[in-house]
């Protein structure tokens, strides 16, 4: 019987980029952490949507075109959605579906929609593409730690008033103009960062457990796990971008 | 005159490259010809668009471009093509440079061209060919195309009507989307075979590229490719393409399509697509009878590096192609290795992607790529390698359960070390998985240390 609950919000839909690993950190983690995850996935299929039931929400990055679909989808749900949110409960969203949980999407073609507007963010569609690695210091669960994990960006993300997830050590982030990655509401991650981010930095995927564990008035201790591995990955994937040639200049060098 | 001066320098350049190296002129000269007259594949002379076939796609061009010429010169045509693989309008440009006269007239049956997906709209806009093949739309190149959806709206926009005759693949949902935008459609596929596979329901499968619900493919014969419906609207593969590949059989080397026997020169599934194509093409473009681009399959030999079997130091080391950022090629190359019985060394180079700047370290393709079969065959050792992005690779055989201890790891691409690592292996049946730029470096030492080609 699972005891542990995890929604991944229309996984065939917004597909990209291998976000599926995200998932199996966060059931890998629940697990050391005592639990017996669940993964259960939300789709146009679903009878219906019941956020708060869920310990963790996940929503990967998806083709742009496809927003106004999932979005019609999901705005039944909008009010429990922006409940589960503001009331601390922790969702992650990554990549171009940070652009879909805002309020206003611009298309490169002219064209607008409107997101879901759980954040409110404005995203902008870019001709181009840019992708590239990312690295940035960001404080979860008032635990501070670094990220490092790849960015494929297809537009800029203004996140007006909201307060970034992460500042840039190196990377594009929110706009590539400054130094300001994703966005964080309450315990939701909205973030630019791909990796998968909770495979490649376990210590994040570690205070994610405990903010939804928390949420039940669960205490969760050690994990007795011991990243070596993603430590060394961490560090040579610094030292790559450290000494790698770039365009950018928001973060200085 | 701007043309001819352009014509003439590039043929002069052409002359040079060839008394210099033979193998860098794919490029070079239609490049800085069109800096001279940047229309200039327009104005060649003696072009008819209905004898122009492009063929474009994320996985498959060159394979099925190198056999359509073949087959097409086996039965005595004359092709105007680029298969040195150059595949942006410079390359077309330089081909046909090379085949034309000093007015710039060229004279072929057919002109048949590798083109990258991208850059379809910009090679028709100077040479409006009238035929399109579509191998299939695919995770590819994420660091400029961001995302297939990208590259499947550029081409729309390209062959919205534009009169074409489009071959597309019938088992790929994006490349069958195609089917409402052709003056004429030729469908091309593969009836399901013997080493088809499901994925289980924790992988992703792609949003339908007309609605953009759930794509449900019954199986596939490669990945991302098979038989399909989508779960909302109609979309959905034909129960029977107009040329398909049938009666597979892997062990004997044969098959059949349009009622012809045919011998495969590679046994691999992933090539059954690029044969069907190609029988379709010969037929319904070149007037070639299935049963005579059959007697042209035998002698067909692929362009290198994509799959290479080599001995090295009592080892036999079975090389295969990945393209990073492109979960198809890398699950191919799991689907052969699972399909081996017998003891295996499986040595993975995802290695960081430098092909423009800024280079980045990316492994999350691999999270798309199902690992669950070899890691149940009998692997005796998993060695990752290439910097920085090593440890991320050991990690995703670590996640679909292999114990950590079977894994060895170098952070680095030192062709010495690499091989260092091979040789230690207690079997001698190796496979070496990375992208191409890292293997040809391999090549050379390999070539050096006296490795045997088969």
């Amino acid at each position: 019987m699972s005891n542990f609950k995890i929604a991944w919000l229309f996984p065939d839909t917004l597909f990209l980029h291998g976000e599926r690993g995200n998932l199996l950190a966060l059931a890998r983690f629940a697990q050391l952490a005592g639990f017996e995850p669940e993964i259960q996935k939300v789709d146009f299929t679903s009878a219906s949507f019941a956020p708060e039931e869920y310990d963790v929400i996940f929503c990967a990055p998806g083709e742009i075109s496809s927003f106004p679909a999932v979005r019609d989808w999901l705005l039944p749900y909008k009010a429990r959605l922006r409940e589960y949110v503001d009331g601390g409960r922790p969702m992650l969203v990554t990549g171009t579906s940070v652009g879909l949980f805002g309020k206003q999407i611009l298309r490169s073609d002219g064209s607008e929609a409107e997101g879901l507007g759980i954040i409110f963010t404005q995203f902008s569609e870019n001709k181009a593409v840019y992708g590239d690695d990312i690295w940035f210091e960001c404080e979860y669960n008032n635990e501070k730690m670094e990220i490092i994990g790849n960015q494929i960006q297809m537009g800029d993300l203004n996140i007006v008033s909201e307060k970034p997830f992460g500042r840039l050590r190196y990377g594009y982030g929110n706009t590539g103009k400054d130094r300001n990655e994703g966005v964080l509401r309450g315990n939701s991650i909205f973030t630019n960062t791909l990796g998968p981010m909770l495979v490649c930095n376990p210590w994040l995927t570690e205070e994610i457990i405990r903010v939804a564990a928390a949420a039940r008035d669960i205490t969760v201790g050690d994990f007795g796990y011991e990243p070596a591995l993603e430590r060394r990955s961490f560090a040579t994937k610094q030292k790559f971008i450290e000494t790698k040639e770039t365009g950018l200049t928001n973060c200085g060098r | 005159m701007r043309f001819y001066i352009a014509l003439w320098f590039a043929k002069i350049v052409n002359g040079l490259i060839n008394l210099i190296d033979k193998s860098r002129g794919s490029n070079f000269a239609g490049e800085h010809a069109m800096k001279i007259d940047p229309q200039m594949v327009a104005h060649f002379k003696g072009i008819d668009p209905d004898r122009v076939l492009f063929i474009t796609g994320t996985n498959g061009k060159s394979t099925t471009n190198n056999l359509v010429n073949h087959i097409f010169r086996e039965n005595g045509k004359k092709v105007i093509s680029n298969l040195e693989g150059a595949n942006l309008i410079y390359g077309v440009c330089t081909a046909l440079i090379k085949a034309s006269s000093l007015t710039g007239r060229v004279k072929a049956d057919y002109f048949i061209f590798e083109t990258d997906e991208r850059f379809v709209p910009v090679i028709r806009r100077q040479l409006p060919a009238a035929n399109l093949l579509i191998t299939n739309l695919q995770k590819d190149q994420v660091q400029r195309n961001g995302d297939p959806d990208f590259i499947y709206r550029k081409l729309k926009e390209a062959v919205k009507g534009q009169n074409l005759r489009i071959f597309l693949n019938n088992e790929e949902p994006r490349a069958r989307a195609f089917d409402e935008d052709a003056r004429e459609v030729v469908s091309f596929g593969v009836a399901r075979h013997s080493e088809a596979f499901r994925k289980s329901g924790s992988y992703v499968t792609m949003a339908c590229p007309r609605c953009h619900h759930k794509i449900v493919f019954d199986y596939y014969n490669t990945d991302g490719i098979g038989a399909f419906h989508c779960s909302n609207c109609g979309h959905r593969s034909l129960a029977q393409a107009d040329y398909t590949v049938e009666d597979v059989d892997f062990e004997n080397r044969s098959f059949r399509e349009a009622g012809a026997d045919f011998t495969m020169p590679y046994d691999t599934p992933y090539m059954l697509y690029n044969y069907s194509a190609a029988v379709a093409v010969a037929k319904e473009f070149g007037g070639i009878e299935p049963s005579a681009a059959a007697k042209a399959f035998a002698g067909f030999r692929n362009v290198g590096g994509r799959f290479e079997i080599m001995h090295y130091k009592g080892k036999t080391i079975k090389y295969m192609r990945i393209k990073q950022e492109n979960p198809e090629t890398l699950q191919t190359s799991i689907n052969v290795m699972a399909a081996d019985p017998n003891r295996k060394m499986v040595a993975l180079g995802l290695c960081p992607l430098v092909d423009m700047i800024p280079h980045y370290a990316v492994t999350f393709y691999a999270y798309d790529c199902d690992f669950s079969k070899l890691v149940k065959s009998d692997v005796e050792k998993y060695f990752c390698f290439s910097n920085p992005v090593c440890y991320d690779t050991a990690n995703r055989f670590i996640y679909e359960g292999v114990d950590p201890a079977k894994i060895t790891i170098e952070d680095s691409e030192d062709v010495e070390v690499i091989f260092r690592e091979i040789e230690e292996a207690e079997t001698d049946n190796i496979y070496l998985i990375t992208w191409l730029h890292t293997y040809e470096h391999m090549e050379k030492f390999l070539k050096k240390e006296g490795a045997v080609y088969e």
